[in-house]
């Protein structure tokens, strides 16, 4: 402690090139952290349970996933025929729609994106809507209420809502497209999923989608839908633990009810890591080049001032060391230096990338898969540091090094 | 100071040797050198560039260790001692006044004096007695907050001085103390070294050019080619 306002003085004399370190420190220690906390989150939604299991559950060989409805049945029972086999806690169907807003004009704005299913399940079954603050959870309650009273209520992703430039209580109609064409809704938003939470997602009542499905004959020359018979898109089974998953998954897959087609069941994060299969590369490069390159090159910045900061400052280092300055009191010194701007610049950026994300962007958007948007995680605010500290640990070892082998005499020698 | 020899000896250079190696090239800087330096004694070593002196003053501070031979100050043989316990031990016992002062620039008056202090284990309270002692005994307690580029060249030596003496060290070693500045300053200098050794009885060695500074010295050493070849004792 007694040689910190030595390290605020030498760190200080230079303001400029401090100033510059640091800032670089700061670009590069905010795209880390960016980049980490996208990695943080992939991870966090492919890693695998322990315990509370929500299995997915779709066709085996083809996508997108067309099971028969009668299905749901079966599946929701995990395919149990004996009084061994395991029954899954809970289940619920997924349906999905695709409709737009304006069938002239299909732009990725008029383009919404559903799912049918079992209201009261969205709450037990939705991955992230269980864990909500107080208020949150009661204001989604009140909406999953309204979606089961009104059969044609919606309940949107903010991005949804953001994009169609509606809100909550107003009416809009889809047209049917794709998968979903010749089917035309119309919806009353009775309310929007938490934000930061499904953002690119809707959520209407199942009940309205198979009605819609049974009327649609009456529309069309009595011909059927083409997938009236084949459209529940996937499963969600709620299973105790990692063993009872390996049993459902077996019982479904053996099935001879879920033959034809055959069903795959996988975790959630199993199939999250599939979705996430095409952006395989681009994952692997940020993760193993660019943040690398990113630490690699604030070890260089800051290499490079404390190496000319060491170097103009010989003769004051060997004045150290005639004063009695042992060798390792001069190396923390200069590590001491860099580890000072290296934390401190780390800290402000994560600092400021945390309050600037969470709380003035509210999030950051990133849609693949079934994820939204991004948070920079609380860990940050240590990451940065930690990040900023140890490029600047490593980056300053060597000058650090030659400050400590400064031989007095010699240094001395020179200037006579 | 109760370290010293017997016979009141406090520095004692003994068959000292220095060679550097330039390349393949074998240079001799000092050949030999014998001195004892007695308690309270203000030594003066004079000599042609490139004679030795600074070596030599180098060796007896402990900033660097003789090729052969050895050193001896007080009942420490310096010349046998690592790095780090020579770190430790010119904390304790040498202070060094340079030519160019070589003051932290960063630093006030007060926290440059107080430097070598924070290697000891003194509370603060401890430390800023000393330091302002050691500024009043130079003459600059009106002047602690003041950094190095605020203050002439005289004042910036004299703060030199302070910190040199602030340790209260066995030693004092002046390398060209007056060299970088006027007749003027140079003289309230020596004036100080001189007040030094008679109020608190420090031995001092100083190496110099400068014909005045010697006359201050009461024992004058000559070297030329690494070797004492004229001795003048001043009575």
């Amino acid at each position: 402690m007694k040689y910190f306002r030595l390290i605020v003085r030498n760190v200080a004399r230079n303001p400029l090139r401090s100033l510059l370190t640091s800032l670089v420190t700061i670009v590069l220690v905010f795209v880390v952290t960016m980049v980490w906390s996208v990695l943080w989150l992939l991870d966090l939604v492919t890693a695998e349970r322990s315990e509370n299991f929500t299995a997915m559950v779709a066709e085996r060989w083809s996508v997108p996933s067309r099971m028969p409805y009668a299905y749901a049945g079966p599946v929701s029972r995990g395919a149990a025929r004996g009084p061994d086999d395991v029954v899954p806690k809970d289940s619920m169907t997924w349906q999905f729609y695709v409709g737009t807003l304006d069938p002239e004009k299909l732009t990725r704005e008029n383009l919404v994106f559903a799912i049918a299913c079992e209201p009261e399940k969205i709450e037990t079954m939705m991955d992230g809507l269980n864990d909500l603050p107080a208020d949150q959870q009661n204001q989604l309650h009140e909406d999953i209420a309204k979606l089961k009273a009104n059969r044609r209520g919606i309940i949107l992703g903010h991005n949804h809502l953001r994009a169609i430039n509606k809100q909550v209580g107003e009416r809009f109609k889809l047209t049917g497209m794709s998968i979903s064409k010749g089917l035309d809704l119309e919806f009353e938003i009775v309310g929007a999923f938490p934000a930061g939470r499904y953002d690119t997602m809707a959520a209407f009542n199942r009940d309205y989608y198979v009605d819609s499905m049974d009327a649609y004959p009456r529309t069309h020359n009595g011909q059927k839908h083409p997938w009236s018979e084949r459209n529940l898109s996937l499963m969600l089974l709620r299973v105790k633990d990692s063993q009872d998953f390996t049993r459902v998954a077996g019982q479904l897959e053996r099935s001879p009810e879920l033959t034809s087609p055959a069903v795959r069941c996988e975790t959630m994060s199993s199939g999250i890591s599939a979705m996430l299969e095409p952006y395989r590369d681009l994952i692997w490069g940020v993760r193993w080049l660019l943040a690398p390159a990113c630490l690699a090159t604030i070890l260089l910045v800051i290499a490079n001032a404390i190496s000319i900061s060491v170097r103009e400052r010989r003769r004051e280092l060997a004045v150290l060391k005639v004063l009695g300055f042992w060798p390792y009191q001069v190396l923390i010194l200069v590590l001491g230096e860099s580890l000072l701007l290296g934390i401190g610049a780390g800290f402000i950026s994560a600092g400021l990338t945390y309050a600037g994300i969470n709380w003035g962007l509210g999030g950051v958007s990133f849609p693949v898969g079934f994820l939204d948007r991004f948070f920079v995680p609380p860990g940050a605010l240590w990451w940065g540091p930690a990040v900023g500290g140890v490029a600047a640990l490593l980056g300053s070892l060597l000058p650090a090094w030659t400050a400590r082998n400064i031989k007095a005499a010699e240094v001395f020698a020179k200037v006579a | 100071m109760n370290d010293i020899f017997q016979d009141g000896t406090i520095v004692r250079v003994d068959g000292v040797h220095k060679f550097f190696r330039r390349g393949s090239e074998r240079v001799d800087v000092l050949n030999g050198v014998t001195l004892d330096v007695p308690e309270g004694e203000f030594l003066g070593l004079m000599g042609p560039s490139g004679s030795g002196k600074t070596t030599l003053l180098n060796l007896i501070a402990g900033l660097d260790t003789p090729s052969r031979g050895e050193v001896w100050v007080g009942d420490h043989c310096i010349s046998q001692m690592g790095e780090g316990e020579l770190a430790g031990w010119r904390t304790r016992h040498i202070g060094f006044i340079f030519q160019f002062y070589h003051l932290l620039p960063v630093l006030s008056a007060y926290e440059n004096v107080e430097l070598p202090l924070l290697l000891l284990p003194l509370s603060a309270s401890q430390r800023k007695q000393q330091v302002t002692t050691a500024l009043e005994l130079v003459g600059l307690a009106d002047r602690i907050r003041h950094r190095p580029g605020q203050l002439s060249g005289g004042q910036q030596q004299r703060v030199g001085i302070a910190r040199a003496i602030v340790t209260d060290p066995t030693l004092i070693v002046a390398d060209e103390p007056t060299g970088d500045l006027d007749a003027h300053a140079a003289e309230e200098i020596l004036d100080l070294l001189c007040e030094l050794r008679e109020t608190l009885h420090k031995t001092i060695l100083l190496v110099t050019h400068d014909p005045r500074a010697a006359q201050r010295a009461s024992r004058l050493l000559h070297l030329e080619k690494g070797l004492l070849v004229e001795q003048i004792v001043r009575p």
